[in-house]
């Protein structure tokens, strides 16, 4: 219990940091939303002055930052100039798909690394496992950006996938099930070009703590006893080799989260990602900060996540924690 | 509770007197559309191409709108959207150029310029099936002329500080009485999208007219006057309109129009992802098309067609930092000031850079050259007068020789350029790195520069610090920025030729002009905003613009052509080359055998 709380305590703390910052950061950035309307003939120094009074830009920064924190309070997260409305339901929406986005990749990379990466422990040195270390070695190297790129060409040649979006128009039409076939095939693409990014690096991480307890004299005694390969890789290295890999599950998280919001503008999926790089060239400051304690809110999360799970397999950390 | 309601007065009328429960109950049944009036339909017969009714059409923006509301928006995708659900009391046919009537059937101007008379067509309803009449319009101008409501286009309303003012002569006419004639005339009532008061009156009386019309606004409670209205809205994915069927047009048939029974805005982030949504036909047309992606388009066309309309109204342009930048100004750049603030050396950079170039090389010959502020593509006010002097180094260097500059010891390979107390002439471009095609015209103009032995450094600047340095710090050397009229008219540039103006971008602002000839543009573009015919306007304006041609405060170079692409099958399609290129004709765009088209 204390652990949790302690691991709760740090998660606060570190969000109320990232806001400092990411406030500090996009007032110090030069310009504001209010900049591109000066290039518009049609609207008069004046009228800008009132609106930059009107959203309190007028007012120093820490009294800023209060009014920010009043207004997260009231769950709105400060307002947007360009959408004329409160953040907090602008990125509400479009977290939902992001989440939808980065979980499933989550679960399906791991799905993935898991059995493969122990697969090719088990045949450490041999020709299966060197194409494989090759292949994720190749997959590695290669920027995500090329990667959705490569995947959208395809889309476009072959006519198999659609090239973006999240639902095809005329989704309101279609019967439940349909529309769930609908977003699982927008979702193929987006979906492919985030596992591919990460795998290399989860099945590398799986492939080494498995070969590092292989060699581990329980397993040696273990396997004398005559105890089947399968049970033994599975029943006995894996939770033994667990304790890595699950602190990577939480950085993996926020791995794909970061990977997502580039894939999501790059194949115009309605996350954050597309909200975020709009919100940030156009300098609308609020959806900006929201935009990043949203992910700082998921990635800590995910930690937190990954903490408990540690928790609850590694007796160490129980009894550690206990003893204090 | 705060959404606007059909009838306000009654509503409210019941809300005294019933608990809140009922009173929901009694907007609901208010606000569904009242009894058919039986006043005569008056409706606007378009002529051209008939079509057929029926079908959806799918769009993409590039980026998402961010209102529906025309008092508050900016943004072009937002613009764009509103221009397909408004209209105005008098349209300029942006295939034309010049007025027609749109929700006023006719207008008067008065001798002396100050009264319009603008009578509206008989049985217009909004998009709701409400009627409208003179109090819309009354109220509408009420909205865009309160100060509290900060619409941006309401400097545009004010003649030397004040503002129009409205009476109502009966039901059908309205009197709009002008403080100062204004050369203008029924072109300034386009664009001013006329609201229901039905809807804004609580939320504009509560102060909360603003955040009316946000996307996420129940169809129920949004209406307008264009030919399409609200559907279905879907966070970061699409904007679905359908069929205003009060629309007050009709083809030469009489089919009302318009022809689309739906159109489908997606929203999709990047210009890329646009052509390939294109080019897998999931969108139907294609517009805001840089010359690159137009030319991979323009490869393969076999569904589809791609459109070169001609020049727009973009202008893009090279300018010098001609700021008064006070005694705090570093000495560095008091020198470099020096070079800028001569003539003969802007002179000489425009005659040293080479328009042709940057056409065919930024553009892919997709453009035009330019050398004024009016481009080939506003066909009434562009000056044929100008001269257009070929690229000319010799003549450059001539320029240079006679301000006093000369060339550093000749036979050392490279000879660089120096002024007369020996300093070499080295200064930097600023460039919005977010726009390619002006970090390239940057560059070559570098290019074309150094030929002259100047030191130039291209600074690719992200848009808002560019912006930020050009009209407020004033820390730059020069700037290449390129802007769009929103109107042929000139009054639409007003505040690039005034030396007042915040886009008199070389040295915004000015109490006094700071030169003769900045003196005489300001005198020329007053004189021609309250001249009275068009001969006379036309004439000011020329000399406007060559007074701006031998001053070279900024050295035109190219407009680029407005390009668009539509598959085969949709009908009506003319680009043209005022906003909004593709969706002017949005009401006659019909798609002529449809299922393909449909959604996949």
């Amino acid at each position: 219990m204390r652990y949790l709380l302690r691991r709760l305590g740090h998660a606060l703390l570190l969000l109320a940091g990232v806001s400092v910052l990411t406030f500090l950061f996009t007032a110090l950035a030069p310009g504001t939303y209010f900049d591109e309307m000066r290039m518009n003939p049609q609207i008069g120094p004046e009228t800008i002055a009132a609106l930059r009074a009107q959203y309190g830009l007028d007012k120093p920064l820490p009294l800023r930052y209060v009014f920010w924190l009043s207004s997260l309070v009231h769950g709105e997260m400060g307002f947007s100039f360009a959408y004329n409305s409160p953040v907090a339901p602008l990125l509400v929406v479009r977290a939902r798909n992001t989440l939808l986005l980065t979980i499933t990749s989550t679960l399906l990379a791991w799905a993935i690394a898991l059995p493969l990466g122990t697969w090719s422990a088990e045949r450490m040195g041999r020709l299966p496992d060197r194409l494989l270390s090759l292949g994720t070695a190749m997959l590695l190297v290669i920027p995500d950006l090329a990667l959705a790129l490569g995947l959208l060409v395809l889309a476009v040649r072959s006519g198999w996938f659609p090239t973006g979006g999240m639902a095809s128009v005329g989704f309101e039409t279609l019967s439940p099930f349909n529309k769930l076939r609908d977003v699982a095939l927008h979702m193929i693409l987006p979906v492919t070009a985030l596992v591919l990014s990460t795998l290399p690096l989860l099945f590398r991480h799986v492939r080494a703590a498995i070969a590092d307890i292989l060699d581990a004299p329980f397993l040696l005694a273990a396997l004398g006893h005559g105890i089947p390969k399968r049970t033994l890789l599975y029943r006995y290295a894996l939770p033994a080799a667990a304790n890595p890999l699950i602190s990577l599950f939480g950085f993996s998280i926020g791995m794909l989260l970061s990977g997502s919001l580039l894939i999501e503008v790059v194949m115009s999926w309605p996350g954050l990602g597309p909200l975020l790089l709009e919100a940030i060239l156009a300098r609308d400051l609020y959806v900006v900060i929201g935009g990043i304690l949203f992910s700082t809110f998921f990635l800590v999360g995910g930690n937190l996540f990954a903490d408990l799970l540690l928790y609850w397999a590694d007796p160490r950390i129980r009894t550690e924690s206990n003893a204090q | 509770m705060k959404k606007p309601t059909a009838n306000f007065k009654r509503c409210w009328i019941l809300s005294t007197l019933l608990l809140s429960a009922f009173t929901f109950i009694g907007r609901r049944a208010i606000a569904s559309p009242p009894e058919k009036t039986t006043e005569k339909e008056e409706l606007l017969v378009l002529p051209g191409e008939v079509g057929r009714r029926g079908e959806r059409l799918v769009v993409s923006l590039r980026g998402e709108p961010k209102t529906l509301n025309p008092l508050i928006s900016v943004d072009t995708p937002s613009r764009e959207v509103i221009g397909t659900m408004q209209a105005d009391l008098v349209h300029i046919n942006r295939a034309t150029q010049l007025t027609e009537p749109a929700l006023a059937k006719s207008w008067k101007i008065s001798p002396d310029g100050l009264r319009y008379t603008l009578v509206l067509r008989r049985g217009l309803k909004f998009s709701d099936g409400y009627p409208m009449d003179a109090d819309d319009v009354l109220f509408t101008f009420r909205l865009y002329l309160d100060e509290k409501v900060h619409a941006p286009q309401r400097d545009l309303l004010i003649f030397d500080g004040k503002p129009v003012s409205l009476q109502k002569v009966d039901s059908h006419t309205i009197v709009f009485q002008l403080p100062k004639p204004y050369g203008v005339m029924e072109r300034m009532f386009d664009g001013w999208a006329i609201l229901p008061r039905h809807l804004l009156e609580k939320p504009y009386e509560e102060g909360k007219i603003a955040q009316v019309g946000a996307l996420t606004t129940p169809p129920n409670q949004w209406a307008g006057l264009g030919p399409f209205r609200l559907k279905e809205y879907v966070a970061g994915q699409r904007l679905v309109l359908e069929r205003n069927p009060y629309y007050w047009k009709t083809d030469a048939k009489g089919n009302r129009l318009p022809y689309l029974d739906e159109l489908v805005f997606l929203f999709v982030p990047s210009a890329d992802a646009q052509v390939l949504r294109f080019q897998s036909g999931e969108t139907g047309v294609i517009s805001r098309l840089g010359a690159e992606n137009f030319s991979v388009l323009a490869r393969d066309q076999k569904d589809y067609a791609m459109v070169d309309a001609g020049p727009g109204l973009e202008y893009n342009f090279l300018f010098f930092n001609l700021n008064d930048l006070g005694e705090k100004a570093p000495p560095e750049m008091i020198q470099k000031q020096k070079w800028f603030r001569d003539l003969k050396f802007r002179q000489a950079v425009s005659s040293a850079v080479d328009r042709e170039a940057i056409v065919r090389l930024v553009y892919q010959g997709r453009g035009a050259a330019l050398w004024g502020l009016v481009t080939p593509g506003n066909r009434r006010w562009a000056d044929e007068k100008l001269p257009h002097p070929p690229r000319s180094l010799e003549k450059a260097r001539e320029l240079l020789k006679e301000a006093g500059f000369s060339w550093g010891v000749p036979g050392n390979g490279d000879s660089w350029l120096q002024d007369s107390n020996g300093k070499p002439v080295e200064f930097s471009i600023i460039a919005q790195s977010s726009s390619s095609e002006r970090s390239k015209m940057a560059a070559l103009i570098q290019d074309d520069l150094k030929q002259l032995g100047m030191r130039v450094q291209v600074v690719p600047l992200e848009s808002r610090s560019l912006l930020n340095r050009v009209t407020q710090t004033k820390q730059y050397d020069a700037c290449v920025l390129g802007a769009a009229s929103y109107d042929a008219d000139p009054n639409s540039d007003i505040n690039v030729w005034l030396s007042s103006g915040g886009l008199h971008l070389w040295n915004p602002s000015q109490a006094h002009p700071a030169t003769p000839w900045e003196a005489e543009i300001d005198r020329l573009i007053n004189e021609q905003m309250y001249a009275s015919t068009f001969e006379q306007r036309k004439k000011l304006y020329d000399r406007a613009q060559e007074v701006l041609a031998e001053n070279q405060p900024m050295i035109f170079l190219v407009s680029p052509n407005i390009l668009a692409g539509a598959k085969n099958t949709i009908g009506n399609f003319h680009p043209a080359v005022l906003e909004p290129y593709v969706f002017w004709n949005v009401e006659q765009l019909y798609l002529k055998n449809g299922t393909e088209n449909a959604a996949r």
